[in-house]
């Protein structure tokens, strides 16, 4: 597994080394910390994901969560609520969409797919009701620091962005609870004939990746400086995407969120990229899902190669 | 590992840049960048046309980008922020968001990058709020196209109809523009009621449930008004699939191609025409009289037409 991660790691310095080749304008300070700023949202989303997946499942509601804990976060802050009570109250939502897929999937036996895929409209629906359907905007200065300030050279999204990675990543490694995503992912009746609480750890899953998009959420929300039911649209078919690149099986058992950071370091690189060198938007899309497509198909073929 | 995947793929972009690419731009030619909001529909594939015929006229690079979706604010953000890296001399935007994307405009004002605002205006108070200010806006006034449709269908139903209207993206300048300019047009006829008024987001498939609902909900009506021609056309098939062709008047925004083969042959009523290719052409013309240091005026409005069958 660690030669694998490395192995998305080289992809990565790859493509960065070609488009280093190609145009002055990528290799720029500036140039990179765009970069990680414009992919910390969806390296965020794909964090939870990549708990979600190596438990064997998968969330297809993220993206609308997104917008229903971002709408809420910017009603509340519009009403002149403090940062201290919309942040955590968008977090609950969050939570709370997340921990209420996870009881659908492990207390009502229904498929992951099925699950999320009731909260994906049922969130989005929400979100467009609580607000009719308009962005909601106008927020102080403090929340917005969160998308346009810095700590030294370093934009605020992106840090937190590594402080999720950080945490997250001991949660996943350290902790008998990440032990158990593994664990229920790579066989999960052996998991719960060994005593331990499979219904109530799976629910906990989709609870981080709930609150993951929350945290998505709030660094969307102060980076447009406005909240939109309608954002986070697709947004799950790219945390998958950087999730399944960073080499996660979909198989469940297996992954690392080393991997899916590179990962969505992969599609950022990508697409910035492609933006300097003028490629056109059509192409564009045809190249991102080629590099989706060609990296699980290579991945798939070197593990059968090996086996 | 997947590095052998990254490189297939890169070599076949970089085969792909290489080709797409037209006699490489002298170092010395200055580039207009134009941010369009999607290119997953005519009028901004007529705008982009308009814009390189005047580049190639003028002798200016023109870098044309576009998110994927139209709503995709966050993703034109990137865009810009990414354009901005490569040195671009002028920045001219179709603004997905009219609030939103003044945070990315910040970027460019703090570059040095003069603005040209395109087709939907940005939030006043927003842009004022943050120091952004655009050297000019390019676009039809859209409250005057709604006014236009709005004279229209009263004149067409003298005075007296059900109207059913299908709303764009709800916030947006653009749509909102051309829905206030429609209603007070039709308030001035008291025999005329919008017994029903629901977004179909600006999309083919959405205005053809929308209205296929709005039908069930209210049969009485006998006129549609839709803020642009896709949801227009998706209107025009619901009454199809109703069986009321002919029996319900259609009247759109936008004049696409579709559109005007839908009125020669009776379908729609009459749509109101901006011209996409002008706008494109006076965005490069514009971003080139910045260059050469002139000063313009706040506002380029480009004319507005009703396309009617003859009768």
């Amino acid at each position: 597994m660690k030669a694998r991660r490395f192995g998305t790691l080289i992809g990565l310095l790859f493509l960065c080394a070609v488009l280093w080749a190609l145009t002055p304008h990528f290799l720029t300070i500036s140039n990179l910390l765009n970069i990680v700023q414009q992919t910390s949202i969806n390296a965020i989303v794909a964090a939870g994901m990549t708990f979600v997946i190596i438990s064997g499942g998968i969330d297809l509601s993220v993206g609308s969560i997104v917008a229903l804990s971002g709408v809420v976060l910017g009603t509340l802050l519009q009403s002149g609520q403090p940062v201290a009570v919309a942040i955590p109250a968008a977090a609950a939502v969050g939570i709370g969409c997340g921990l209420l897929n996870g009881a659908l999937v492990s207390c009502g036996r229904l498929p992951p797919f099925i699950a999320t895929l009731g909260m994906m409209s049922v969130a989005r629906g929400a979100a467009l009701v609580f607000t009719e359907g308009r962005p909601v905007s106008g927020f102080g200065e403090g929340f917005r620091w969160l998308a346009t300030g810095k700590v030294g050279f370093v934009p605020a999204p992106v840090i937190v962005m590594l402080l999720v990675y950080a945490v997250a990543h001991i949660v996943l490694t350290r902790t008998t609870f990440g032990r158990y995503v593994y664990a229920i992912g790579g066989n999960e009746e052996a998991t719960r004939l060994s005593g331990v609480a499979v219904r109530f750890h799976k629910t906990a899953i989709y609870g981080v990746s709930g609150l993951m998009s929350a945290v998505a959420a709030i660094v969307l929300t102060a980076r447009l400086n406005s909240a939109q039911p309608i954002a986070g649209m697709m947004y799950e078919l790219d945390a998958i995407a950087a999730t399944v690149i960073g080499g996660t099986s979909l198989m469940g058992g297996e992954g690392s969120l080393g991997g899916t950071l590179v990962g969505a370091l992969i599609m950022g690189v990508l697409r910035n990229g492609l933006n300097l060198l003028g490629v056109s938007s059509f192409l564009q899309q045809i190249v991102i899902g080629a590099v989706i497509v060609g990296a699980v198909l290579v991945d798939t073929l070197l593990k059968r190669h090996r086996a | 590992m997947k590095i052998f995947s990254a490189l297939i793929m890169f070599a076949c972009l970089v085969v792909s840049v290489s080709c797409n690419r037209e006699a490489p731009a002298a170092d010395d030619e200055k580039t207009v960048a134009l941010v369009l909001k999607t290119l997953n529909h005519p009028f901004f594939v007529d705008m982009r046309r308009g814009a390189q015929e005047a580049a190639d006229r003028l002798g200016v690079t023109l870098q044309v980008q576009a998110a994927e979706r139209e709503i995709d604010v966050d993703k034109q953000m990137q865009i810009v922020e990414n354009l901005l890296q490569t040195g671009i001399d002028v920045l001219a935007i179709t603004p997905s968001g009219s609030r939103e994307i003044v945070a990315a405009l910040v970027k460019a004002t703090n570059a040095n990058v003069p603005i040209v605002i395109v087709d939907t205006r940005l939030d006043a108070k927003a842009a004022a709020d943050a120091g952004v200010q655009a050297r000019t806006f390019i676009g039809s006034d859209n409250y005057e196209g709604g006014r236009l449709a709005g004279d229209h269908v009263v004149r067409i139903t003298d005075g007296k109809a059900r109207v059913g209207i299908l709303e764009g993206i709800p916030g947006h300048e653009t749509g909102d523009s051309r829905l206030r300019g429609f209603r007070d047009a039709v308030a001035k006829a008291p025999g005329i009621a919008v017994v029903a008024s629901q977004p179909a987001n600006w999309e083919r498939d959405q205005g053809f449930n929308v209205f296929q609902n709005m039908l069930q909900a209210h049969a009485d009506i006998d006129t549609v008004f839709a803020a642009s021609d896709l949801m227009a056309l998706g209107a025009i098939e619901a009454i199809a699939a109703a069986g009321r062709t002919g029996r319900i008047r259609v009247v759109g925004f936008d004049a696409l191609d579709d559109a005007k083969k839908a009125i020669e042959a009776g379908t729609m009523d009459a749509s109101v025409a901006q011209f996409p290719y002008e706008m494109g052409k006076a965005a490069v013309e514009s971003a080139v009289k910045i260059m050469a240091g002139e000063t313009l005026p706040p506002d380029i409005m480009v004319k507005l037409e009703m396309v009617t069958k003859p009768r």
